[in-house]
């Protein structure tokens, strides 16, 4: 007993020490941070005439400015070095390939932690079991992917060194103290996923593995503040704050790093990461279950593709209001940049990305009606879906109605203006979050029917409660749409804020169905198993196609993110004057996110090949995952 | 149950029967009205009514003993949604957006006819008979689409590469972002936080809820509210400012604008594009007052580089109207259409 004492204490401590030495390089880097704070002083040392006063750009207090101005650039060879290709799609591609990784290793490991937690809590052992396999399949995954995630920001910053100098001079002129801070707490992260993964054998029973279990939460904690940290500088180029109108920095680093959009900014990728990792790892699933040759594989990679589904999704639904949040505030803090991203310049790639908000949760919805052919029972939902298709579609064509229209001048003068009396009407925000929620709201009542795909609820106000849930999701598609309409007739700043009534109907339909689903549930007559692996081929595909859609989906959204600040390096602040500040046709970018969401997926393979490489090696411990007679998943069920 | 899809049944034989009018012409499109303002809502009431005249039709026949098979179902559903398109709606939609639709119905029609295998068992039945060539007719057929479908699509792919003289197409920015400020005579205005000096309650003081609440009803008709009537002798402060806007108005800008503010003025035909149709709600009643200012000031020939390919004729106004004179015109037009102009608060 007194040795087991022992264990748990040395454990504890063992955690404490990490957590300390894990701080340890922020502790280190204070110094630097504190340095803002005393240049002044240092400043003032060498005479009241130097000391130059600053105004902020965004805040608009008032500070002694110790940085260098923003560098007014050339174009030529100090400031813009070149091969004889063009810079800025370089920059791209390596820009791109690290976010793809980057977005991948952080998403994973909190995937991880909340599968180890289920295993953790669930009492049934074999489940638990599984589970715990299901987590360290995914971490396995993402080891390779956190190499190639290193390798490939080594790549962006001598891309950057090269290729933009000045530029990159004065961001990390800027920047100095975060992006020590970033580099330390990538050390962290590095150390704690390498003791987190090789010491999953180590600390897999009791207490231990509630240790290990928290080596998970650090590990995400570490890996949100770097992905934060990064944010600060995209959100600084985006919304420049902290710096005068020169781009001198003031002394107040918090400034610089909470810029107008870097919350927004955060939320959003935080979401966009996790349905995206989701997305992933249910590709690979299904790659998998497609190439697998036996029941027993396939029923595994059927319930790893679910599960892997089941998560991204969940952070799919948030994404669209995370993404009309940020937008907002763009408006708010430029009405120009809302309208060149909106209603402008960059208005068609809008259209782009609704098609592929679209095409996600088409996606999700048929992989849920394929799903309820692995349920016996789950016919009699079969018949009705045909209506949920339309209902889809209807939302869908709404949501993707163009507001500029590209016609030929024959059309145009055919329409009689630039105005179409029924797609106009669609092609406004009033209408689009109508569309959108419409789409959500039936990919919740999608999920809610596979989710009592094979029950038959036995509790007593059963009736009542199919009755209620008919009302809810009624009255949520009438209080949607009406809103969409009346949106059209009143001022713009309440219509903006419709979207609020509009939003909360989606997430109560999601969150008091699913509640009084479970409820109903409980106890539930079975009518037959869920036959893992029994599933049509076409499902894969659509997880794939799941996957698919992200990828480019973000690969897109960066890119109109990117080029909204026009020809800034920094907007308003630095100027970019190398030959490549013009903003690229639709065709031209449509194909280079094609090649880097190709270029991604082809490397990703390497990396899947290579985690299958490690599979062979151990076949006893492969054989630990392979489920037995397909127990169904908890979350699920 | 039976009534009811008896019922809808009609509802899908005659809407069938009214849209196969309009494609051979003998029943004008507007047969069934599109009521302005209620055209986006009555097009999906209407395809909604359509989806359920198919149920019924579909229900009543299965009773009747001649099951309509799943392949020509989704076959037909696609082609009715397309000529629905192309024939239904007026003014006729352009290419490239029934092309995102027609995708979009191909799509659905695939994820209804395959959500389950026993349907797409059924569905693709046709299609495996006809590779299985069984039958004489069958291998007939198979080797007709050997042939066929090449041409075809040596067909679509020689249309698609062929030059051709019409013009091309233009994807024009109908709102270019705006800059951060604008000179007129002289003085700089903050497109973001200027206001409109007229849009004053009685005591003089900027009031948006004031004037919103005298613009005219939206809808069919645009009514007057009552005791909010510009032309009133008496009318006074915001209401006698929105007068004043319009007599400009109507002197200068109604020749392209139209005495409706539809884009359909006098001149309007002779210019491509024909002039902003002010009652769309995708046009003012989306932008902030100072947008409105800026684009009547600086004209077509003020646009940005991003209003490629700068297709408006407009006038820079300010070379013939003062500011007072652009605001105010400015705030007629917000209270004639009825809208209210984007704030940010």
């Amino acid at each position: 007993m007194g040795r087991v004492a022992g264990k748990k204490l040395f454990s504890i401590m063992a955690l404490c020490a990490m957590v300390g030495l894990l701080l340890l390089p922020i502790a280190v880097s204070l110094p630097s941070l504190a340095m803002g704070a005393d240049a002044p002083d240092a400043v003032k040392k060498d005479g009241e005439a130097k000391v130059e006063k600053g105004r902020d750009v965004y805040y608009k207090t008032e500070g002694i400015a110790i940085g260098a101005p923003a560098p007014k650039t050339v174009d030529g060879p100090r400031d813009y070095p070149r091969y004889n290709f063009e810079s800025r799609v370089l920059l791209w591609f390596a820009n791109q390939q690290h976010l793809y990784y980057g977005s991948f290793v952080l998403a994973v490991p909190i995937f991880c932690m909340v599968i180890e937690f289920m295993g953790v809590v669930t009492k049934d052992k074999a489940m638990a079991k599984r589970y715990d396999q299901l987590a360290y399949d995914f971490i396995k995954i993402s080891l390779t992917a956190y190499s190639l995630t290193a390798i490939l920001g080594g790549i962006l910053i001598f891309t950057f060194l090269t290729l933009y100098p000045a530029f990159f001079g004065y961001l990390s002129g800027i920047f100095r103290p975060v992006m020590h801070i970033y580099a330390l707490m990538f050390v962290a992260e590095s150390g704690t996923l390498y003791i987190y993964y090789y010491g999953w054998d180590k600390m897999k029973e009791g207490f231990l593995k509630w240790i290990h279990l928290s080596m998970s939460v650090i590990l995400n904690v570490i890996g949100t503040l770097l992905m934060f940290l990064a944010n600060s500088w995209i959100g600084f180029m985006m919304s420049p704050a902290g710096v005068d109108e020169q781009g001198r920095f003031l002394g107040n680093i918090w400034h610089v790093i909470h810029t107008a959009l870097w919350n927004p900014l955060n939320v959003h990728r935080i979401l966009g990461n996790m349905a995206f990792g989701g997305g992933v790892v249910a590709a690979y699933a299904a790659y998998k279950f497609l190439a697998s040759k036996t029941d027993e594989d396939r029923a595994h990679y059927d319930w790893m593709g679910y599960i892997a589904m089941a998560l991204g999704v969940a952070f799919l639904i948030p994404l669209p209001f995370a993404g009309y949040w940020l937008m907002r505030e763009v408006y708010a803090y430029r009405q120009q940049m809302g309208i060149t991203l909106m209603g402008g310049l960059l208005a068609w790639l809008f259209i782009i990305q609704a098609t592929m908000i679209g095409i996600l949760f088409l996606s999700t919805n048929y992989y849920l009606w394929q799903a309820l052919g692995r349920m016996r029972g789950a016919e009699k939902y079969q018949r009705y879906i045909k209506y949920l298709v339309f209902v889809l579609c209807c939302g869908y064509l709404v949501f993707i109605t163009p507001h500029t229209i590209v016609m030929t001048p024959a059309e145009l003068k055919a329409m009689g203006g630039q105005q179409h009396p029924v797609l106009g009407n669609y092609g406004v925000m009033s209408a689009k979050n109508g569309g959108i929620n419409v789409i959500i709201t039936t990919t919740i009542l999608s999920f809610v029917w596979y989710m009592r795909g094979n029950k038959v609820s036995t509790v007593s106000w059963s009736k009542f409660g199919n009755i209620f849930m008919g009302i809810f999701f009624g009255c949520a598609y009438v209080n949607i749409i009406w809103l969409a309409i009346y949106g059209y007739y009143i001022p713009a700043n309440v219509r903006v804020g419709l979207s609020v009534p509009q939003v909360a109907t989606t997430l109560s339909c999601l969150f008091f169905m699913f509640a009084l689903n479970t409820a109903m549930m409980k106890g539930a007559k079975q009518m037959g198993a869920i036959e893992w692996g029994k599933i049509s081929v076409r499902s894969q595909y659509a997880l794939i196609m799941l996957a698919t859609a992200f990828t480019w989906m973000m690969g897109l959204m960066g890119y109109i993110r990117s080029s909204v600040r026009l020809f800034w390096h920094v907007n308003e602040i630095m100027r970019d004057n190398s030959p490549w500040a013009y903003t690229h046709t639709v065709g031209f970018a449509a194909n280079m996110i094609s090649f880097n969401v190709l270029f991604f997926w082809v490397s990703i393979l390497f990396v899947f090949w290579l985690g299958s490489l490690g599979l062979k090696k151990a076949p006893v411990e492969a054989k630990a995952g392979v489920p037995g007679a397909a127990p169904q998943p908890a979350g699920g069920h | 149950m039976k009534a009811l899809m008896l019922v809808a049944a009609l509802i899908g034989a005659a809407g069938i029967v009214l849209l196969a009018g309009m494609v051979v012409g003998i029943v004008p499109s507007n047969t069934v009205r599109l009521i302005e303002g209620y055209m986006p809502v009555q097009v999906i009431a209407e395809l909604t009514l359509f989806v359920a005249g198919f149920t019924g039709l579909s229900y009543m026949m299965a009773a009747m003993g001649m099951v309509f098979p799943r392949f020509w179902q989704g076959i037909l559903f696609w082609a009715f949604i397309l000529l629905y398109l192309k024939f239904r709606i007026y003014p006729p939609i352009p290419f490239s957006v029934r092309a995102m639709y027609g995708t979009v119905s191909l799509v659905a029609i695939f994820m209804w006819v395959s959500a389950n295998e026993e349907d797409w068992n059924k569905f693709k039945q046709p299609i495996m008979n006809v590779l299985d060539a069984k039958t004489g007719g069958k291998r007939l057929l198979r080797y007709a689409y050997l042939v066929i479908l090449p041409i075809l699509i040596g067909g679509f792919s020689y249309n698609s590469m062929v030059p051709k003289s019409e013009e091309p197409i233009e994807l024009r920015t109908v709102h270019p972002a705006p800059p951060a400020s604008t000179k007129v005579h002289g003085k700089t205005y903050t497109l973001q936080t200027s206001q409109n000096p007229y849009r004053t309650n009685l005591e003089g003081k900027y009031d948006q809820d004031y004037s919103n609440a005298m613009t005219v009803e939206q809808g069919m008709g645009r009514l007057m509210k009552p005791n909010a009537n510009p032309w009133d002798k008496d009318a006074q402060g915001y209401l006698k400012y929105v007068r004043e806007g319009g007599e400009i108005f109507y002197q200068n800008c109604h020749f392209c604008h139209g005495d409706n503010l539809n884009g359909r003025g006098l001149h309007a035909f002779a210019f491509n594009p024909i002039p902003a149709n002010f009652t769309d709600p995708g046009t003012i009643a989306q932008l902030q007052e100072t947008f409105i200012f800026w684009r009547v000031s600086k004209g077509g020939i003020g646009l940005p580089n991003e209003g490629f390919p700068w297709a408006s004729v407009m006038p820079p106004w300010e070379q013939h109207l003062t500011v007072d004179e652009i605001w105010k015109v400015v705030l007629f037009e917000y209270w004639h259409t009825g809208y209210y102009p984007r704030t940010w608060d």
